[in-house]
């Protein structure tokens, strides 16, 4: 009797499965009713705030079209970078997709001819007049995929990125610090906070790449919007043993001598780095707007958020850019339905929907927006605005070749770690680009 | 006369096959079908996932031999190998002959302790030793701060010198606690009358453990070797944890080096190739300490 039951609730579960197999695709097309349809999105919004954006968004978006459904698939961005290509040759693969920019990501998958161009649709939906040139460049390949920063477009980013400095509110009202407004001001204001015996930056390189925003951030100050363009999209010849990429390394450098980095750095991840600024062992920290959301939480003390200030008489770019944008399998069967949810991504509602969680969005705001600005959020979002209008958005270098990013993060560990000088540097990085660029010439 | 390997009379030729055949299936679809793969794609400059695949036969490996990054790697795989393996082959014998000859109360309870590292996952272990190796907050430093050894104090995985070693030395603790139970289980076999004679004829601790546990353990080591050493020369997850081959090259290991170039750089077809290279010095390594266990065998 037991055998049977057994046999019996296993029949019956295979029966269940079995129909609730079937059942999906069986809904009711009636004449009237529009064809259903689903959209497969993958996305590497996984944090709890951004991930209710990104379901909000959808549910909206199926609101608006009947018979569409979201079929949403989150991961996190590294398992993202190494899952998607095979994906993306698959039929049944993602409609819609987060695509890491830069060569190695997007460049290789527009060569591999996996992603759809989107210039008929950047017409169709005018998103020229919301995307500026040149951040419609980052997500821009020639349909060889060898070209970076002309051509096609291949993907919209609903979000923006700004790299600038946090700076303890709390501390620097005690002391009477203010926020400098030239470079000159900020290296003085360094020795002040290091004779207050205070880490004037919190700061750690185990990871690797937060080295490459500390470097990169003091080199936007000193190269012009047109050498960093030609030197990440790799024309005009471009090179990187340049004096203002060796007076940026010798920079950095000093500050290591003078303390000005937390102790120990080499040994401190990313996290930990700003662990140490939040809870006020640190007295600025130099990273993205991202960090915003995650300051504010769980802690009394206030913080501020200001550019990178340029050279006395001068103007200096910034490192920032544009979210991971969202791409169009090439092979897909509902590219019109796809470009229309691209369109729905960089929308006027979007915006604010990201904004009131936190993260700066790439568009503008609408005019009504009830966004809070007057916080910490507000310094970015105002921050991004200014380099976004002046059109001083620099890049992040590791994009400029497939092993530029590994080739930086060591030979950056060398140069904070004195194995090796400026010169040296500039050079041995230089060296890794240009054998790149004779492999696409 | 006695045919042998004969099957019995009416008995299948092909029952042999129906008792492997699990196994080798098994076998076949996630070692045997990959390993061709891999040796297939390492003839070919690839990205991983496009049609553009061009062949380009063993132009990759010649590169290899060059490649001052794959040899790098590969020479930290080599010093893994004294902390993957050798260290805790020393540690395990010296606890399996302390916990295994003297009676400690709590036997059980100490054995364990020291055998629990080698059963968590690396990814958690490499989480928690960088926190100890954390530079300001970090258990390490802050204990030799208190005792007054700051002058020790050093910032471990960010230092080019001791990144190496502290990754390493993370191996260590891994690895000993296997080694000692291995032992511990041997020197259950050994007859307790070869000590009792050999201390009548007056034989120290030390002379005891050269001349009869050691030799007595020859199969245990044999195992123990084998394992470790492959530890040490596919280390990945540790290294992918704690520095990832930072500083500079300082803790690369060809393990991550493939990775990375496969999936990050998508250099396929090369790490395809660097993969290859890998499993034939792993498996000439294997054999190499198989054939001086034989050797040393039948000389016993």
């Amino acid at each position: 009797m037991k055998r049977f039951n057994f046999l019996f609730a296993l029949f019956t579960v295979s029966v269940l499965v079995l129909n609730a197999c079937q059942m999906a695709p069986s809904v009711p097309t009636g004449s009237e009713a529009p064809q259903p349809q689903t959209l497969v999105v993958w996305d590497q919004f996984h944090r709890d705030v951004e991930g209710k954006v990104m379901d909000t968004l959808n549910a909206e978006f199926e609101a608006a079209h009947p018979g569409v459904k979201i079929e949403r698939v989150v991961k996190v961005l590294d398992d993202l970078k190494i899952t998607l290509p095979l994906a993306l040759t698959q039929a049944d693969g993602p409609d819609v997709a987060q695509v890491n920019q830069g060569r190695n990501d997007m460049g290789s998958m527009v060569e591999g001819g996996l992603l759809l161009p989107l210039n008929k649709y950047v017409t169709q939906f005018n998103w020229g007049k919301v995307v500026s040139v040149s951040v419609a460049k980052r997500n821009s390949f020639t349909t060889d995929g060898k070209t970076f920063g002309q051509g096609e477009v291949f993907g919209v980013s609903p979000t923006a990125e700004v790299v600038g400095v946090y700076y303890n509110k709390s501390m620097f009202k005690e002391h009477g610090w203010d926020v400098p407004t030239t470079f000159e001001d900020f290296e003085a204001l360094l020795a002040e906070i290091k004779a207050a015996g205070i880490t004037p930056i919190s700061f750690g390189s185990l990871d690797g790449w937060p080295a490459i925003h500390e470097y990169s951030a003091i080199q936007h100050l000193l190269v012009s919007m047109e050498y960093i363009d030609n030197f990440v999209y790799g024309i005009n010849n471009a090179s990187f043993d340049i004096p203002e990429n060796k007076q940026a390394a010798e920079i950095l450098l000093d500050w290591v001598k003078a303390g000005y980095f937390s102790d120990g750095f080499a040994g401190i991840g990313y996290d930990d780095g700003n662990l140490l600024f939040k809870s006020g062992k640190g007295a600025m920290t130099i990273t993205g707007s991202w960090l915003a959301g995650e300051l504010l939480a769980g802690t009394d003390q206030e913080f501020g958020f200001f550019l990178l200030p340029p050279y006395s008489g001068k103007s200096a770019l910034a490192i920032g850019g544009v979210g991971i944008p969202f791409s169009i399998r090439a092979t897909t069967t509902k590219a019109d339905l796809a470009a229309e949810y691209l369109d729905w991504m960089i929308s006027p509602r979007a915006a604010e929907l990201w904004a009131e969680s936190g993260m700066v969005p790439a568009i503008e705001l609408p005019a009504d927006s009830r966004v809070d600005m007057s916080g910490l959020f507000g310094d970015t979002m105002r921050a991004w605005n200014e380099i976004n209008k002046n059109n001083v958005v620099g890049h992040y270098i590791d994009w400029a070749t497939p092993t530029f990013y590994d080739a930086s993060v060591a030979e950056l560990q060398k140069l904070l770690g004195e194995l090796t000088t400026p010169a040296e540097f500039t050079a041995a990085l230089d060296k890794v680009y240009q054998d790149y660029l004779a492999t696409i010439k | 006369m006695a045919r042998q390997n004969a099957a019995y009379p009416g008995e299948s030729k092909w029952k042999g096959w129906l008792y492997l055949g699990p196994a080798f299936l098994l076998y076949t679809i996630f070692v045997l079908i990959p390993l061709i793969g891999t040796l297939y794609n390492s003839l070919f400059r690839w990205d991983g996932f496009s049609a553009n695949r061009e062949f380009i036969f063993l132009d990759n490996f010649k590169q290899l031999f060059t490649d001052s990054e794959f040899l790098n790697a590969l020479k930290n795989n080599l010093i893994f190998v004294i902390f993957f393996c050798v260290l805790p082959i020393i540690i395990g014998l010296a606890l399996s002959t302390l916990l295994g000859r003297i009676p400690i109360k709590g036997l059980t309870f100490f054995r364990t302790v020291l055998f629990l590292p080698q059963i968590i996952s690396m990814v958690v272990i490499g989480v928690i030793w960088r926190w100890m190796f954390n530079p300001v907050f970090g258990p390490i430093n802050l204990s030799l701060k208190s005792i007054g050894l700051g002058g020790l104090t050093r910032t471990w995985l960010g230092d080019f010198n001791w990144a190496l070693p502290s990754v390493g030395a993370v191996g260590s603790w891994v690895q000993y606690g296997f080694c000692m139970l291995l032992f511990l289980a041997g020197m259950q076999r050994i007859p307790q009358e070869y000590y009792e004679a050999s201390s009548l004829d007056g034989a120290d601790q030390w002379q005891q453990l050269k001349s009869i546990t050691i030799p007595s353990l020859r199969p245990e080591i044999g195992v123990a070797l084998v394992t470790t050493i492959v530890a040490a020369l596919r280390v990945f997850d540790l290294v992918f944890v704690t520095t990832r081959g930072g500083p500079g090259q300082a803790t690369m290991v060809a393990g991550f080096l493939i990775y990375r170039t496969a999936f990050i750089q998508k250099n396929f077809g090369y790490a395809s190739a660097m993969a290859i290279v890998l499993t034939v010095i792993i498996l000439f390594i294997s054999l190499l300490v198989r054939r001086f266990q034989q050797r040393d065998e039948d000389k016993s």
